[in-house]
């Protein structure tokens, strides 16, 4: 896509133009970042718990529209049309509960050795946002941080991805007709990533910049921010200045999710919720559990039950009702599926099922079938000589399964990964409870959860390479920085008189 | 308290200004366990609207509350002076939901009308007057759920 035409978004699975829209130039895109930033005073003439309120009437009106943006989530995204109401609900739940992250940013009092309470922690908004979102989730991620930024007061431009912007520009529209407050400053842009994330870097009127993305496309920013800065070296005076300001990057990237299976669990159970864990949304999912790790004691069996499940998992039309898997978002995702698994078979390793692609040869229509590999504990050993399948986030509906002697080889086996955005335990050793929260190596950990929670409380993040900056996190938490005030004035006023 | 031993009252039967409203007290009064997970001492109206747009103008046709006290729940016509929340129905959706014959059966139409939300088929749909942690705290998230209105995704796929 050049700068500015015309963009079609079609349907993932029939191919069909669902609607031809106009696609922003640099030009375009300058001057929305210039619109939103001289608009954020308008979020400031309004306080957190007005900005909350209206999040949440706005959140109402769209489950009005629930049935619209379920169709065009399902169109443009690919989703199963079961899975879309999960995807609007998440973003939903969280804007009509939202004032409950007022917690993590309300002033923080804080009393010295002495008694005195003269200190407090402010939360100040960043400043203008700029957000890039995924093409795997066509609303909930970009609406999310849409809201994010106005409840903590930050001006935003999001940038969905144009593969499936239509829901996203459905929402915004619905933002219109309810004149929603301080919406000046807010706006959406229609633009690749090539050129827009360049955009955003360079102008200083952006001080965030907010991507969920892969963990190699945000190091690419960072690579292309450095390039940036390095033009902008002053050594005028024999030492280099860089005179661009530092912004601020909040990069939510992959996960390669281990789930440890123990052998006091029952086995069925357990299973229905690691297919669902695991495959949901084809396994678009950065939170999706891609390793799967079993106790040897329960290995055979519980590997015979799982297959049970994958096998019953339906493929097709996303807009049936009865079907689980949908179609890719991407030839790159199929291809991707196609590597690891070829890899995988370098190893000598077992396909236990699935492994087969379907493709009609054009961008439509992709799927990969729900595929389980057995990957050997043995081939885990040296992470850099590891499967493919093993060492990377495979983001699509190709999971790994592997061996586990005790539950000290479950958890090293967990850890030896470069991600750590969650790991999921299923145990009912209530001993053993307490050194998996402690050992594993993830930001957020669930333990015995039921897989898809939709709740306010579940947080975002990750370690090593899954996020940046590391740990779990509320999008709220993230747009904001601490203020320290210490005030002398009553200790001191007539001292200074 | 176990479930059985809550009572309901309904008081003022002649306050209410229209029959659907009367009808779904009565139908509410025979559930009292439904709002079992409520504290003590919490409040919040049944208000029915004719439409969206009525609803979105805040023009209930008619409006009810809801105490939980220490035995049971108390009925009474109007809005609460300080409600916890306002659970928002259509008229459509409670001419359907008085004609359940249980409460799972009321709980799952509930959730129905509130997970898939329609002008013409019903709808249910609630604001807070409180900050989410004090309903919260109140038990309401329990009562939403027992009442059919959070979604559970266990089901989501055949897994």
């Amino acid at each position: 896509m050049t700068k500015g035409q015309e963009l079609e978004i079609k349907n993932k699975y029939t191919g069909e133009v669902i609607d031809t829209i106009q696609a922003d130039t640099p030009e375009s895109l300058r001057d929305k970042i210039k619109k939103v930033h001289k608009n954020q005073y308008l979020l400031k003439e309004m306080d957190f718990f007005e900005r909350a309120q209206l999040l949440s009437k706005y959140a109402g009106k769209m489950r009005f529209k629930k049935k619209k943006l379920k169709d065009l989530v399902v169109a443009e995204g690919g989703l199963p049309i079961k899975y879309s109401d999960w995807e609007l609900n998440i973003v939903l739940t969280g804007f009509r509960f939202c004032d409950w992250y007022y917690q993590f940013i309300e002033d923080k009092p804080l009393t010295g050795i002495e008694g005195e309470k003269n200190v407090i922690i402010k939360y100040i908004p960043h400043g203008l946002s700029a957000c890039i979102s995924p093409r795997n989730t066509p609303i909930s991620l970009p609406l999310y941080q849409m809201g994010a930024n106005y409840l903590v007061g930050n001006g935003a431009v999001v940038k969905p991805s144009t593969a499936c912007p239509l829901t996203m520009l459905e929402a915004y529209s619905t933002m219109k007709e309810m004149d929603f407050p301080g919406l000046d400053a807010l706006d959406l842009v229609i633009a690749p990533g090539e050129w827009a994330v360049d955009e955003f870097l360079k102008s200083p009127l952006v001080k965030i910049i907010m991507t969920v993305t892969s963990s190699h496309t945000a190091k690419d920013i960072l690579v292309r921010y450095g390039r940036m800065l390095k033009k902008t070296a002053d050594k005028s005076m024999g030492v280099t200045m860089y005179t661009q300001p530092f912004k601020q990057f909040f990069f939510e990237c992959a996960g390669n999710d281990a789930g440890i299976v123990m052998d006091d669990i029952n086995l069925e159970k357990v299973a229905k919720w690691n297919a669902m864990a695991s495959y949901t949304n084809s396994g678009q999912q950065c939170f999706s559990m891609k390793r799967i790790i079993v106790h040897q004691d329960i290995y055979d069996e519980y590997t015979e039950c799982l297959i049970k499940e994958i096998e019953k998992l339906k493929y097709g039309d996303p807009t049936d009702p009865t079907v689980d898997i949908g179609p890719l978002g991407s030839r790159r995702i199929l291809m991707m599926m196609d590597v690891m698994v070829a890899d995988a078979k370098e190893y000598g390793v077992k396909i236990y099922t699935g492994g087969e692609k379907i493709d009609t040869g054009e961008d439509y229509g992709l799927f990969y079938t729900p595929t389980l590999v057995e990957i050997k504990p043995e081939l885990c050993e040296d992470l850099s000589k590891a499967p493919f399948l093993w060492r990377e986030e495979a983001f699509g509906p190709v999971r790994s399964i592997t061996k586990a002697k005790d539950m000290k080889d479950a958890i090293r086996l967990a850890n030896a990964s470069n991600y750590g955005m969650r790991a999921v335990v299923y145990t009912s050793n209530l001993n053993n409870i307490e050194v998996f929260k402690n050992q594993l190596e993830a930001a957020n950990i669930y333990i015995n959860a039921r897989p898809m929670l939709v709740d306010i409380t579940v947080s975002l993040g990750g370690i090593k390479d899954s996020a940046y900056p590391a740990g779990c996190k509320y999008y709220p938490q993230e747009l904001v920085y601490g203020k320290f005030i210490y005030d002398g004035t009553p200790l001191n006023l007539e001292k200074i008189k | 308290m176990l479930d059985e031993e809550l009572t309901s009252q309904i008081i003022d039967k002649e306050g209410y200004k229209t029959e659907i409203a009367k009808k779904y007290t009565t139908f509410l009064a025979q559930y009292p366990e439904i709002f079992s997970d409520l504290i003590s001492g919490s409040i919040f109206d049944f208000a029915l609207y004719e439409s969206v747009e009525t609803y979105y103008k805040e023009s209930p046709v008619d409006i009810f509350n809801v105490l939980r006290n220490g035995k049971g729940i108390e009925i009474k016509p109007g809005g609460a002076v300080d409600s916890d929340l306002e659970l928002a129905l259509s008229v459509r959706a409670v001419k359907k939901l008085i004609q359940t014959k249980s409460k799972v059966e009321y709980a799952e139409l509930c959730g129905s009308f509130y997970n898939d939300p329609d002008d013409e088929k019903g709808w249910v749909d609630f604001v807070l007057h409180k900050r989410t942690q004090i309903i919260i705290d109140m038990g309401y998230g329990k009562f939403a759920q027992t009442s059919g209105i959070l979604n559970d995704y266990d089901d989501i796929n055949t897994i």
